[in-house]
C-alpha cells in the first residue's frame, strides 16, 4: 500500500512539474519547408539529363507553413559514386572515373520575403567544356525559422 | 553586489561559536565478535591502537565527517566514512579476515548518503560496483541510468556526458583531480576515459564553476582515483567482458602491490568490438533506403586499449602519487552516412567483415601524467596536483571535394589524402589547495591554472589552432553550525586568455561581384585574441534532522566561449551547415537555484531535487534562413549567437524495501528549456532530453555461504516523446525499454568470482534517442545486448 502511495506521489509530483511548463506559450514553428519536383514543368527531376553548352531552367515548387528563407543549388560531379542522392529511385550510373574539368556550380537565390510558397525558375548554363557524366543536383531550402530541407538529385550531363 | 559578498562572508566568519569536539571510542572485533587488540585506528589525523578489550579512544575529534581506517595484521583493511555527532561517537568495527577480497574499500550507500547530506549541491555518487552492474559501451552510457544524466552518443563506444540537458564544454570531467581535456565540443567524439580504471565517481548536477573552473557551468563528473589500501602485498584482478550485440570482447587486468609506505597500481584494458546491430534491416538516410546486412551498422566497429600505472608513497603527514595513463581508441563511423551526409558505399567491401575498420574512422590517443601530493599539518592540509595531457585525434575519410575544393586531391599536398581532420592538443595544468579548520569552519583556498596548445591539420577546416591560458583562485567555506545545519559559501575569480592562429584555405574559391570574378584562397581565421574574467559565487545550506534532509544552493557560474564559438568558420558537411563563430561573444553566465528534499524512513526513502537555471547570454549555434556560397559553399549559415535562456527541471528518486530481499526504486527526470530572446525566442535548446522515468525491482536473495551479493534487478524505462525541438532537430517519439541485470559473487577455495549478466533492451525495442548523434538520420538505437562480465580478484603471497 505504502509503495503504491509513494509511486503515485512520485508520479503526481513529476506530472506537476511537467504541467508547470504548459502555460500559454506561443507556438513555435516546427515544420520543415518542402521542395517539390512533382509538377510537370519542374526540372531537373531524378535522372534528368542536362546538355553541355545549353541553358536550362531550374524549376521547383517551394513551400513552407510560415515563411520561406532562401534556396541554394549545388551541382557537383559524382564520378566517384559516393555521395548524396536523397531519392529512392536510383539512376543508371556510368563507370567511375577521375574528374578533369567537372562542372561545379554553387549559388544561392533569395526568395522574396514573407512567401509561403514560391516557384523558383532560375536559368542555369552548363558550359560546353565540362566533363560529361554523373552529377548531383543538390537543392537546399530554408525557412525563416532556420529549418532546412535538402533534396539531392542524381542527374547526367551529356 | 560586492558589499553583499562581503556581508555574506563576514556573517560566516564572525558567527563565533566554540568548536564542538568529542571523544570517539572505536571498538574493533572480528565478525565473530572477538575483540581485536593492537589494531591501528585512524581518524582525523589521530592514530590510536586498540587495547586488550579491542577499544581505542580518540580525543578531541571535532564533529563532522571523516574516513575511519582500521588496520590489523591478519585482517583486511577497513575503511568507512563516518559522521561523528554528539549522538554517534561509539563505533563498532568488524574486521574481516585477510582473504583475496582485500582491496575492496567499503563505500557503503550510507557513506554516500552522508556525503549527499553534507553537500549543498545535488550530487550522485557511484562506485566500480555500479559500473560492473550497469556496464555500458562507455562510461557515460553506464552513468546514463542516474536521474538527470544522459549522454550524447555516436555508435556503440563513444559518448559525451549530458547533465540536466547541458553537455559539451558545459560539463567538466575531472580525472584524479585534473580536468580532462579532449575535444569536448564535438558530438562525434567520445570521452577518452577507461571506465574500468575509475574508482568512485561523483556526479555534480548543476553549476560548479567555483570549484572546478569555468566550464563546469552545467555540472561536473569527478572521477576519483582508486583507493589503495596499504600493507596488502601483491594482488590484483582479472575482468573479462563480452557483449552479444557487437561481438564485443574485452579484458581489464589489474595488478597492485603495497607495503606500509609504498604502493603501485596498474591496469591494462583491451576491448574490441564489431559493427553494432540495430533492430531493423533498412535505415532511411533521408528517403534513401540503406539495407543493413544482418542488422549491422556498417563500419561501426572499434578497438580500445587503456594502460594505467600509478605509484606512490603514503607517510603519516605526506602522501604522493604519480599516475600515468594512455588510452587509445580506433573506431569507425557508419559508412552510409557521415553525419547527415548520405553516401553510397562499396557495400560488398564493407560487408566482408564486421570487425574491419574502413573509412570513415577516427583514431584518438590520450596520454596523461598526473602527480598528486598531499601534506598534512596538525590542523590543516595542503594538496598539489600537476598534470600533463596530450590529446591527439585524427579523423580519416576518403577525400570528398565539397564546395570549391579541387575535384582531384593535389599530389603536392603535405596533408595525407585521407586525413579529414586532426586535432593535436597539449595541456599543462596545476591545482594548489589548502584546507584548514577555523573553529567550525572548514575552509579551503585554492589556485588552478592551465595552459593549452591546440594544433590542427587535415583537408577540411572547422576551427583554427589556438593557445589558451586560464587561471582561477577560489575560497570555499563549509561552516558546520551544529550536527544538523551546515552552511556553505564560495567565491571564485577567473581569468582566461585565448590566442588564435591565422588559417587560409589550401584551395581557391571563386567570388563574383557584379561581373568581376576573383579567385582567391580564403582567410578562414584571422590571428586574434580575447581575454575574459569573471567573478562567481555560490551559497548553500544543508539541514538534516533525523529523517528529513533539506538542502538549498544558489550560485553564479561562468564559462569562457570556446574556440569553436569564437572562431569556427567552415563547412560542417556532417550537418550541411556553414558554422560561423562570433569573435565578439561575451563570457556565458548562469544563475542557478537548487533545492533538495529527502525523507528517509526505515523501509523507504524519497528525494526530490528541483532546480531553476537562468542564462542572460547562453551561447547557441543558431541556424539562420540564409545560405552562403562564398565561405559556406552554398550551405545554410549557422551562426553563434547569445540569447537569454531559462531552464528548470527536477529529479525524483524513491526507494522502498518491500521485504528484506526485495526492493523497488523509482527514478524520474524532467527538464524544460526555453530561449527567451533572439531569433529562436520560444524554442528550446538543442539536445534536450525528454522526460523519463525508470522503475526498478531488485531481488537480493541470500542463497548460500558460497554465493553472496546476489541480485536480480529489472529496470523498466519509460521515456516521453520529445516534441519540444529547435532546428535542425526532429521530434522524437516516446519509447519503453527493459533492462535486466543479475549477478552474484561466488567463493570457491578462497577464490572469488564476481559474475554479472545484463540484458539491455531485452525486448529488442526499436526506438530513437533524442540525444544521439545519429538521431537526425533516423537511426534506431542498438538492439538487444547481452553483457557478461566476470571479475576475479587474486592475491599473490
Amino acid at each position: 500500500m505504502n509503495k503504491l502511495k509513494i509511486t503515485s506521489l512520485a508520479i503526481i509530483l513529476l506530472l506537476g512539474v511537467a504541467s508547470g511548463c504548459k502555460k500559454d506559450k506561443e507556438e513555435v514553428d516546427t515544420i520543415y519547408p518542402t521542395i517539390s519536383i512533382e509538377a510537370a514543368n519542374a526540372f531537373p527531376k531524378q535522372c534528368s539529363i542536362l546538355k553541355r553548352g545549353e541553358k536550362f531552367i531550374f524549376r521547383a515548387d517551394l513551400s513552407d507553413n510560415i515563411a520561406l528563407g532562401s534556396v541554394s543549388v549545388d551541382i557537383h560531379h559524382n564520378f566517384d559514386q559516393h555521395s548524396h542522392s536523397t531519392e529512392v529511385l536510383g539512376c543508371n550510373m556510368d563507370a567511375k572515373k577521375t574528374p578533369i574539368n567537372p562542372l561545379l556550380y554553387i549559388k544561392d537565390f533569395p526568395i522574396p520575403s514573407g512567401q509561403k510558397s514560391y516557384q523558383i525558375a532560375q536559368e542555369i548554363e552548363v558550359p560546353a567544356n565540362v566533363d560529361p557524366g554523373d552529377y548531383h543536383f543538390l537543392i537546399r531550402l530554408t525557412d525563416q525559422s532556420g529549418w532546412q530541407t535538402i533534396k539531392g538529385l542524381s542527374i547526367k550531363i551529356q | 553586489m560586492k558589499k553583499w559578498y562581503a556581508l555574506f562572508f563576514s556573517c560566516f566568519l564572525a558567527s563565533y561559536v566554540l568548536a564542538q569536539s568529542t571523544e570517539v571510542s572505536v571498538y574493533v572485533s572480528t565478525t565473530q565478535q572477538t575483540a581485536v587488540k593492537s589494531a591501528k585506528v585512524f581518524l582525523n589525523q589521530s592514530t590510536v591502537v586498540t587495547d586488550a578489550t579491542g577499544t581505542a579512544v580518540l580525543k578531541n575529534i571535532p564533529l563532522g565527517n571523516y574516513v575511519l581506517t582500521v588496520q590489523a595484521t591478519g585482517y583486511a583493511d577497513y575503511e568507512k566514512r563516518v559522521q561523528i555527532t554528539a549522538a554517534n561517537k561509539h563505533i563498532h568495527v568488524k574486521l574481516k579476515p585477510e582473504i583475496t577480497e582485500l582491496k575492496t574499500v567499503e563505500i557503503s550507500s550510507n557513506a554516500q548518503n552522508i556525503r549527499k547530506n553534507s553537500e549543498a549541491r545535488s550530487i550522485e555518487v557511484v562506485d566500480q560496483r555500479f559500473v560492473q552492474q550497469h556496464l555500458g559501451g562507455s562510461l557515460m552510457q553506464t552513468l546514463d541510468r542516474l536521474p538527470g544524466i544522459s549522454n550524447i552518443g555516436i555508435g556503440s563506444g563513444q559518448s559525451k556526458p549530458l547533465i540536466r540537458g547541458l553537455g559539451f564544454n558545459r560539463v567538466v570531467v575531472v580525472d584524479k583531480g585534473i580536468k580532462h581535456e579532449g575535444q569536448q565540443w564535438g558530438a562525434d567524439h567520445g570521452l577518452e576515459i577507461d571506465q574500468f580504471a575509475a574508482g568512485e565517481i561523483e556526479v555534480i548536477k548543476g553549476p560548479s564553476s567555483f570549484l572546478y573552473g569555468a566550464d563546469a557551468i552545467g555540472g561536473a563528473i569527478n572521477l576519483k582515483p582508486v583507493r589503495i589500501a596499504m600493507n596488502q602485498g601483491l594482488g590484483g584482478s582479472v575482468n573479462l567482458i563480452g557483449k552479444s550485440n557487437n561481438d564485443h570482447y574485452g579484458t581489464s587486468i589489474n595488478l597492485f602491490g603495497s607495503n606500509k609506505k609504498w604502493f603501485f597500481d596498474s591496469r591494462i584494458t583491451y576491448q574490441s568490438y564489431a559493427d553494432y546491430r540495430v533492430p531493423t534491416d533498412t535505415v532511411y538516410v533521408y528517403d534513401f533506403a540503406v539495407g543493413l546486412r544482418q542488422n549491422r551498422l556498417r563500419n561501426t566497429a572499434g578497438r580500445e586499449t587503456g594502460l594505467h600505472f600509478n605509484t606512490g608513497y603514503v607517510g603519516e603527514h605526506f602522501k604522493t602519487s604519480l599516475y600515468a595513463s594512455n588510452s587509445f581508441a580506433k573506431s569507425g563511423f557508419f559508412a552510409n552516412a557521415h553525419g547527415l551526409e548520405p553516401r553510397r558505399v562499396d557495400q560488398a567491401l564493407h560487408d566482408r567483415s564486421n570487425r574491419d575498420l574502413l573509412s570513415p574512422y577516427q583514431r584518438v590517443n590520450h596520454f596523461k601524467l598526473i602527480s598528486r601530493t598531499e601534506i598534512s599539518h596538525p590542523t590543516s592540509k595542503t594538496e598539489l596536483e600537476l598534470g600533463f595531457q596530450r590529446n591527439f585525434r585524427q579523423e580519416f575519410n576518403h577525400y570528398v571535394n565539397h564546395g570549391y575544393m579541387p575535384p582531384v586531391y593535389p599530389s603536392n599536398m603535405a596533408i595525407p589524402q585521407h586525413l579529414e581532420r586532426e586535432y593535436d592538443k597539449f595541456i599543462y595544468s596545476g591545482n594548489l589547495r589548502h584546507s584548514f579548520m577555523f573553529q567550525q569552519h572548514q575552509l579551503q583556498v585554492g589556485l588552478n591554472a592551465d595552459y593549452q596548445d591546440n594544433g590542427i591539420s587535415g583537408w577540411s577546416f572547422l576551427i583554427p589552432g589556438f593557445k589558451q591560458f586560464n587561471t582561477g583562485v577560489f575560497m570555499y567555506d563549509k561552516y558546520v553550525v551544529n550536527h544538523q545545519l551546515i552552511l556553505h559559501g564560495a567565491l571564485r575569480y577567473d581569468y582566461g586568455h585565448i590566442q588564435f592562429e591565422r588559417y587560409d584555405d589550401w584551395f581557391t574559391s571563386e567570388r563574383k561581384e557584379g561581373n568581376i570574378t576573383t579567385i582567391e584562397r580564403l582567410t578562414r581565421a584571422a590571428s586574434f585574441s580575447r581575454d575574459f574574467n569573471s567573478f562567481v559565487w555560490s551559497a548553500g545550506m544543508n539541514y538534516n534532522s533525523g529523517k528529513l534532509g533539506f538542502k538549498v544552493n544558489i550560485g553564479k557560474s561562468f564559462r569562457m566561449p570556446i574556440a569553436k564559438e569564437l572562431a569556427a568558420n567552415g563547412v560542417n558537411y556532417h550537418y550541411f551547415s556553414y558554422e560561423k563563430g562570433n569573435a565578439n561573444l561575451n563570457a556565458e553566465v548562469a544563475y542557478q537555484a537548487d533545492l533538495g528534499i529527502s525523507y528517509t524512513e526505515k523501509k523507504w526513502t524519497v528525494s526530490f531535487s528541483p532546480f531553476y537555471n537562468y542564462f542572460p547570454n547562453y551561447i547557441y549555434l543558431n541556424p539562420t534562413p540564409h545560405h552562403d556560397y562564398y565561405y559556406g559553399a552554398g550551405n545554410q549559415v549557422f551562426e553563434y549567437t547569445q540569447s537569454r535562456v531559462m531552464r528548470y527541471g527536477a529529479e525524483l528518486k524513491a526507494n522502498y524495501q518491500l521485504i528484506p530481499s526485495l526492493s523497488t526504486e523509482f527514478l524520474g527526470e524532467y527538464l524544460y528549456s526555453e530561449q527567451l530572446s533572439g531569433n529562436k525566442k520560444g524554442f528550446t535548446l538543442p539536445f534536450s532530453p525528454a522526460p523519463s522515468a525508470l522503475i526498478n525491482l531488485t531481488w537480493s536473495p541470500k542463497i548460500s555461504d558460497k554465493l553472496h551479493n546476489s541480485y536480480l534487478s529489472i529496470d523498466y524505462r519509460l521515456t516521453a516523446p520529445q516534441n519540444n525541438i529547435v532546428p535542425p532537430e526532429k521530434k522524437t517519439p516516446g519509447y519503453q525499454i527493459v533492462n535486466v541485470q543479475m549477478g552474484t559473487t561466488l567463493s570457491l577455495n578462497k577464490q572469488v568470482f564476481e559474475l554479472s549478466v545484463q540484458a539491455q533492451n531485452l525486448l529488442n525495442a526499436k526506438y530513437l534517442n533524442h540525444t544521439s548523434f545519429y538521431r537526425l538520420i533516423e537511426l534506431p538505437e542498438a538492439s538487444r545486448n547481452i553483457i557478461l562480465s566476470l571479475k576475479m580478484p587474486f592475491k599473490i603471497n
